[in-house]
């Protein structure tokens, strides 16, 4: 094998095929490496660790046909020393790999390639949609962090996705809060769900070109298919609880807040906080304030007032402030509105004008 | 086929795929894997995590998964892959097998926690001989009626003459009979070290009430509560609150209650107050039988040859014994077939006790001492009684101990003719089936000379 990759074209190949390969030492050499192909399809660099997988189509010249693997780790710390411009040639020569660069050179030694699994792609070609990178990426990294870290249960460890009348609806819980965004589509015919391991999501994200991208999936499997290639991931095979039915109809009192307030009341009150973390949300309509207050017995007390519009009933209820917090990051909205359908029940925010996002916190005990 | 089944066909496939293919592959690419079902067309389902997984397997393992199971049976016709849900894949891992087939198994060790009985000791593992009929019967006589026909029960013999197992395996059958009841094995030992941790501790009280809640207790080496003088005392307490209420008492010990030392004669007259008995030394035919028993016991016959070698090849404790049985069965598990005679020789090398080299000299000065009687007087020609006995007794067991040439006997004992010592060897061997104070009196000149 013999190819000449320009080196910004390589750098970036290799830091986003890196991503996907094993990080953890595991047995099979083959999984925390990253193959690379020279062939009649160009040059194509593959990873995966059996959870997901990326196929790149890197632009070069090809002098010779062959197939390598080496260290994932290794190809990413040249990767990144490299600086000049101009371009990087990889030749290989038994079982190691020789990359030149101006004016240095390093050999690799190489992993057996036979050991490298093949990347699968999801067989369904009807269950495909076309979306923007930007707006997937958006999903992804909003969403993921509600999703339950533990994995006891996969189902709540993953992303839902739920293709219905040209809207794609995400959504992401771990019994505590619950967060869902919906996006229209161009194409309104695709129907489906499914759900994707958070964990994997996060690293397909950071991969993800701004261009359109083609989502397919089937049972087992889905595939984002961009220009610059397709990442994989395995799906989660379990069924979604049906979140639905927690989310109130009706509300009992509303309050619409400025986000910034809201932020920095929450910074403050949540210095005071208990070994709990609880913080107590008060709703007042007739002196139409929103006040939050926190008491830790071993620090002192704290209470911050915000004006806001109120309506409904007054209302006092409790949360874990990591929780209320998350929405922060959620919405780019600048005002938010906060939604209570009574004691013990859960509170609804929404960004003011932004009907895409929901996001739900349950109650902590008074 | 059933769930069992299942998984035992696929730890089978696991271990030939294990054979064929690296361990880092097969670490991951096997691990979480399991056959889900086959279907009556013989088509064996493998729920798989993912489709990578199902990939790899239709393209590197499928010809090697679907000759092994071809190997197996020919009802398997083929193999699908399925990818699993992924609840149902947690179970398979966590039943992840950790044997080794050649793995001497532990569990002879294992002990019940509440009563402290060992399960392996019971009346059907054990062997009744002669030497143990009396031991056996009173064992027997008292579980029909504990705590009133012999109270307490108390059982002696040298080391490995199988007290222990005799009296766990009346608390297992005690347990068994009497669902309910309690049962308690302890050592001496072990009670004595609770009577001091309990009076360091100030819960003295609380001792006292914890053995006698028992209606069957078991004391095992009574003897070493020699010196112990609270213990002891402790121990008289204990044996007539029990003894009072009917409880049975099981002692055993390394000897007659009356001959161990340093022990309170109150506590000595209540250990011998109930039935006594010893258990002898076995015979060879009991020794044979118990051989036969132990094997039998690790799923192995021995030939009868092999057998009476092994009986023969030593006298003295079961326990060792069982030590040589076991080390035969674990020779042939390695080789995986019974072994012969030859063999049989050759691995129990380590246990038959070197030969001392003990002069003649010194054989006579023992028995002249153990005897009472002037060295001397050996190898004068008289023949004076207690003179005569103590000669041929030596004459004995010079020729079946050290295997010395009757001529040589003769020579060294003052110049007799060989006939002379074989006329004695012939007198002795004769006399001590007979004569058991003899037979008494040669094994403790041979525990001397050893």
């Amino acid at each position: 094998m013999n190819i000449s990759i320009n080196k910004k074209l390589f750098s970036e190949a290799v830091h986003i095929a890196s991503r996907f390969s094993e990080r953890k030492n595991t047995t099979l050499p083959a999984l925390s490496s990253i193959l690379i192909i020279a062939g009649d399809e160009g040059i194509k660099i593959r990873a995966t660790n059996l959870e997901i997988g990326v196929d790149l189509k890197v632009e070069g010249e090809i002098k010779d046909d062959g197939v390598v693997a080496v260290p994932a780790t290794i190809l990413q710390q040249i990767a990144s020393s490299l600086t000049n411009e101009g371009n990087i040639i990889l030749e290989r020569t038994g079982d190691t790999l020789s990359l030149t660069s101006g004016t240095g050179k390093s050999s690799i030694k190489t992993v057996s390639y036979d050991d490298f699994p093949s990347i699968p792609f999801p067989e369904n070609s009807k269950n495909r949609i076309v979306i923007s990178g930007v707006i997937l990426r958006n999903i992804f990294t909003s969403l993921a962090s509600c999703a339950s870290q533990s994995t006891i249960r996969p189902e709540l460890a993953s992303i839902y996705f739920f293709l219905e009348g040209g809207v794609l609806t995400a959504a992401a819980t771990d019994s505590f809060r619950l967060a869902e965004k919906k996006v229209p589509l161009l194409n309104k015919g695709t129907q489906g769900k499914f759900l994707i391991p958070a964990k994997n999501v996060l690293d397909i994200a950071q991969a993800l070109p701004d261009d359109d991208i083609i989502l397919s999936f089937d049972e087992h499997q889905c595939a984002f298919v961009s220009s610059k290639g397709m990442f994989v991931s395995r799906l989660t095979n379990a069924i979604y609880p049906d979140y639905r039915q927690i989310i109130p109809k009706e509300s009992i009192v509303e309050a619409v807040v400025l986000k910034k307030d809201f932020e920095i009341a929450l910074k403050q009150t949540t210095i005071f906080s208990d070994s709990f973390q609880k913080v107590r949300i008060s709703f007042d309509p007739k002196k139409n304030t929103v006040s939050f207050f926190a008491r830790n017995a071993d620090i002192g007390e704290s209470s911050e007032t915000l004006q806001a519009n109120v309506s409904g009933s007054a209302l006092e209820l409790s949360f874990n402030h990591k929780y209320l917090s998350t929405i922060l990051s959620l919405t780019s909205v600048e005002s938010i509105s906060l939604l209570a359908a009574g004691i013990g029940r859960p509170l609804i925010i929404k960004g003011v004008g932004d009907t895409s996002l929901l996001y739900l916190v349950s109650p902590m005990n008074q | 086929m059933g769930k069992k089944n299942l998984q035992e066909l696929w730890e089978y496939i696991m271990t030939q795929v294990e054979l064929s293919i690296s361990p880092a592959n097969f670490n991951t690419w096997f691990c979480s894997s399991f056959i889900v079902k086959i279907s009556d067309d013989g088509v064996v389902y493998i729920g798989v995590p993912s489709q990578f997984f199902k990939d790899w397997y239709i393209k590197k393992f499928h010809t090697l998964l679907l000759k092994i199971i071809r190997e197996v049976s020919y009802e398997f016709r083929n193999i699908e892959y399925l990818i699993v849900k992924d609840e149902h894949r947690k179970l398979p891992k966590e039943t992840k097998k950790t044997s080794g087939i050649l793995e001497l198994p532990l569990d002879e060790f294992y002990i019940n926690k509440s009563d402290n009985l060992n399960p392996r000791y019971t009346f059907e593992t054990f062997v009744v001989g002669s030497f143990n009929t009396l031991a056996y019967t009173a064992a027997q006589a008292a579980l029909q009626r504990p705590g009133i026909s012999y109270n307490p029960l108390f059982i002696y013999g040298g080391t490995g003459r199988g007290k222990t197992h005799l009296i766990q395996a009346i608390g297992n059958q005690f347990k068994k009979q009497f669902q309910g009841r309690k049962v308690f094995y302890l050592t001496s030992e072990k009670f004595a070290i609770d009577y001091t941790d309990s009076v360091q501790a100030g819960t003295a009280n609380r001792f006292k009430d914890k053995y006698r809640q028992y209606d069957l207790l078991i004391m095992d080496d009574v003897q070493f509560l020699s010196k112990k003088e609270k213990t002891q005392e402790e121990l008289f307490h204990l044996f007539n609150a029990l003894h009072d209420t009917n409880k049975q008492i099981i002692f055993s010990s390394d000897c007659a209650p009356v001959i161990i030392p340093d022990i309170a004669e109150r506590l000595k007259g209540r250990l011998a107050s109930g039935m006594t008995v010893d258990i002898g030394e076995p015979d060879t035919e009991s020794r044979m039988a118990i051989i036969q028993k132990k094997a039998a016991l690790h799923g192995f016959m021995l030939s009868d040859e092999v057998i009476e070698y092994v009986a023969t090849s030593m006298t003295g404790s079961i326990r060792e014994l069982e030590g040589m049985v076991n080390s035969i069965v674990c020779h042939a598990q390695i080789k995986g077939y019974a072994p012969d005679i030859a063999e049989v020789r050759q691995s129990l090398r380590s246990f038959t006790r070197p030969q001392k080299n003990i002069s003649v000299k010194n054989i006579v000065d023992k028995v002249a001492e153990f005897y009472g009687i002037d060295q001397e007087s050996i190898y004068e020609k008289t023949r004076r009684r207690e003179v005569v006995r103590p000669r041929q007794v030596i004459m004995y067991i010079l020729r079946e101990d050290f295997n010395i040439s009757y001529p040589t006997i003769g020579t060294k004992l003052g110049g007799r003719d060989h006939t002379t010592v074989i006329h004695s060897c012939e007198k002795i061997k004769r006399e001590i089936t007979v004569d058991t104070t003899l037979l008494k009196e040669i094994q403790s000149i041979r525990t001397i000379l050893v």
